[in-house]
């Protein structure tokens, strides 16, 4: 019987138990697939849905006017038109004093607000200056409180553009245009049509600046759980020891389970990919535009990919073999992953432009610029040799560290 | 007396500072039933493991000899069968996959690895468990389940720990034929148990193990002639107490040297008594 043969019937064995347990299929497979449609359909819904419920409300403001002052009715017919119920009061302001430093308001203001007596309170007064109108304002608020929020911005809405009102008729008292103040230099044309890089191209270089991230994120933690149950779960459930009593060889052991382990974390990260380009494709057409990577890039992306696979199954595999308990392997191997992440988390900063060589030797560093290099077509073959070969020596490395732990005498433990 | 199957020569096993076994030499013969008794704790596990090469000897070998062949028995695993104290099924799959992962493994097409397990769990009146995840499967279901496993790829020298534990009083003897049946067929079996009359039913040969060491070995009437004793109960308490684990076991281990080693150290420390 061929070695590859006796592999393969740990690999497939491996797949068979993992495909029974529904409740690892789902974890592993199912919400991988549909975690990014859900993400670009569900949140938006859920978040406007959240947004209308609490634009229904109406929020009750106090306007607190300068005493002799008359109201500014434009504001006042706006504020009216958007469920804001306005109570008027009239006070005298202290001159040469900014209206937030009044601190006898300010403190019947935070009173009346906390007791739910008004949402927000909004002190306005005329101001100097040669506009049409000048006015002065400040509106307390709680931060902390949602009809407080709301509030706040309704009347920051409308003061917008009862502001916006003023401008525009003071510019036509003085016989200008809204553009010959504001916009005297102006862009002809469109910002989009003047970028060189087609819309796929911009999304390329928006998605290596995270996805090599995500990928290394996924993969270190797609393959936890499956390496704890297939090394340290085995262990601790006792059929082990039957299967070491078998002719199988430990390293073809330990290849079969390794090759398992990379089936279910590639077919996880790879659902993951389908359901980001999915939801990106076809949830957020029009919006998000799909990145344009030409074949050579995808294949090193694939490859790239492919030889982290290699490295972090085995570094994983190794460690959970290690333990004593699957309890054991997982405190250990949760707070690895971490050095699995911390790295490709800094590499999505590392700039590239005259990157030094050495970066692409660096342990998961290589992973991560290899990866952006690739989505961004812009590979030098130096680069492309160096993370390759370095990439694929710590894969090696990591095996034969895997393999060493599954010839460790104490995997079956009893001295009785 | 038939040529050895396995030879055990001198072999001790020490994790770290315990000493699980001390110069334990044995031969096995082919057909041969042979019981390994002892208390918890004796080192039956660890010896086994010995056996199937899933442990290393810290001194002394582990040889299969057979038609030519001299080789340490991690290299002729593929001649072994063994079941463990924890059964080991994957509890996800059916008994028939389990059965079939190990015979696979073992290099054995399913059609024939079928054909025996059906004529095994006939035998053993499980075959309609075949088809069933292991699961819910009580304890002895599982220890004839692990039983078929170790013998559908035809073995020479099956390791057996304790096989009947948690079984009821049927399935118990149905083992035990089976067991017996496969001695009788020419393979050769080494029985863990800690049950002197099980060992007494289906054994050729006992060998008691205490503290690491090997107290005895012959059949179950050297044994009872040997130590002067009426039954098996009272000829393992004699052959296991008042022995130091310390104190080493001669290298020549036949059953008279053994209890001669025990006799004369009891003399010794009676006529210590005397004196004081």
């Amino acid at each position: 019987m061929s070695r590859f043969h006796i592999i393969w019937t740990v690999t497939s064995k491996e797949l068979l138990d993992f495909v029974r347990d529904w409740r690892t299929l789902a974890a592993m497979l199912l919400v991988p697939l549909i975690l990014f449609p859900i993400i670009f359909v569900a949140v938006p819904m859920f978040l406007q849905g959240e947004a209308e419920e609490l634009g229904e409300y109406s929020v009750s403001v106090q306007l607190v006017i300068e005493e002799g002052q008359d109201n500014p009715n434009e504001l006042m017919s706006l504020l009216n038109s958007t469920s804001v119920i306005v109570h008027y009061s009239n006070t005298n302001f202290e001159q040469n004093k900014s209206l937030s430093d009044h601190d006898t308001l300010r403190d019947d203001a935070s009173l009346s607000i906390r007791n739910g007596e008004f949402d927000a309170i909004l002190l306005l007064r005329e101001g100097d200056g040669n506009a049409s109108e000048n006015w002065e304002y400040v509106i307390f608020s709680d931060s902390t409180d949602e009809l407080s929020r709301e509030a706040r911005t309704r009347l920051l809405n409308q003061i917008d553009i009862w502001e916006d009102g003023i401008i525009s008729s003071t510019l036509s008292e003085n016989q200008l245009e809204r553009d010959d103040v504001y916009d005297p230099v102006t862009w002809d044309g469109t910002v989009e049509a003047a970028d060189i890089a087609t819309s796929g191209e911009q999304a390329a270089f928006t998605f290596a600046l995270f996805v090599p991230f995500i990928i290394s994120l996924w993969t270190a933690t797609s393959a936890v759980q499956p390496s704890i149950d297939l090394t340290a779960g085995e262990r601790e459930r006792g059929t082990l020891e039957a299967l070491l009593t078998t002719p199988i060889a430990r390293s073809d052991l330990m290849w079969g389970k390794w090759l398992a382990v990379a089936i279910i974390a590639s077919a996880s990260v790879l659902l993951q990919l389908v359901g980001l380009f999915v939801a990106i494709r076809f949830l957020a057409a029009g919006i998000l535009t799909p990145p344009t990577v030409s074949i050579v890039g995808w294949i090193l992306f694939v490859f790239t990919i492919l030889l982290f696979a290699i490295f972090v199954v085995a570094v994983e595999m190794a460690v959970a073999m290690r333990a004593r308990s699957v309890k054991e392997a997982g405190s250990t191997l949760g707070p690895m992953v971490i050095l699995f992440i911390g790295p490709a988390l800094f590499a999505q900063f590392v700039n590239m432009e005259n990157i030094e060589a050495w970066w692409f030797i660096a342990p998961i560093f290589n992973i991560c610029l290899g990866m952006r290099a690739s989505l961004l077509g812009d590979v030098s073959i130096v680069h492309a040799m160096l993370w390759m070969s370095s990439s694929l020596l710590y894969a090696l490395v990591a095996t034969g560290w895997a393999s060493k732990q599954f010839n460790r005498e104490d995997l079956v433990e009893s001295i009785s | 007396m038939p040529s050895p199957l396995l030879v055990v020569d001198g072999v001790s096993k020490n994790f770290g500072d315990v000493a699980a076994l001390s110069n334990v030499s044995i031969q096995l013969h082919k057909g041969e039933i042979v019981g390994l008794v002892g208390g918890n704790g004796a080192g039956k596990t660890t010896l086994l493991r010995l056996l199937c090469g899933v442990y290393r000897p810290s001194n002394g070998t582990v040889r299969f000899v057979d038609d030519g062949e001299n080789k340490p028995v991690d290299q002729v695993r593929e001649r072994l069968g063994v079941v463990p104290e924890s059964t080991g099924l994957y509890s996800r799959l059916t008994a028939w996959e389990n059965i079939r992962y190990h015979t696979r493994i073992h290099g054995r097409n399913d059609e024939k690895s079928w054909d025996r397990t059906h004529r095994f769990a006939n035998a053993l009146d499980i075959e309609d468990e075949l088809h069933r995840p292991t699961r819910g499967f009580s304890r002895g279901m599982r220890q004839k389940i692990a039983l078929i496993r170790a013998i559908a790829h035809g073995p020479d020298l099956l390791l057996l720990d304790e096989p009947t534990a948690g079984l009821d009083v049927t399935s118990a003897r149905k083992v035990r034929d089976l067991v017996k049946q496969l001695g009788d067929d020419g393979g050769t079996v080494i029985y863990s148990t800690h049950m002197l009359s099980e060992a007494q039913r289906i054994c050729d040969r006992i060998i008691i193990l205490h503290n690491g060491t090997i107290r005895a070995d012959g059949s179950p009437s050297e044994l009872l002639k040997d130590t002067f004793s009426e039954d098996l109960e009272d000829a393992y308490i004699s052959l296991t107490r008042d022995v130091a684990r310390s104190e080493p076991v001669e290298k020549d281990s036949t059953i008279s040297n053994i209890l001669l080693g025990i006799f004369s150290r009891k003399n010794r420390s009676l006529n210590r008594g005397e004196e004081e």
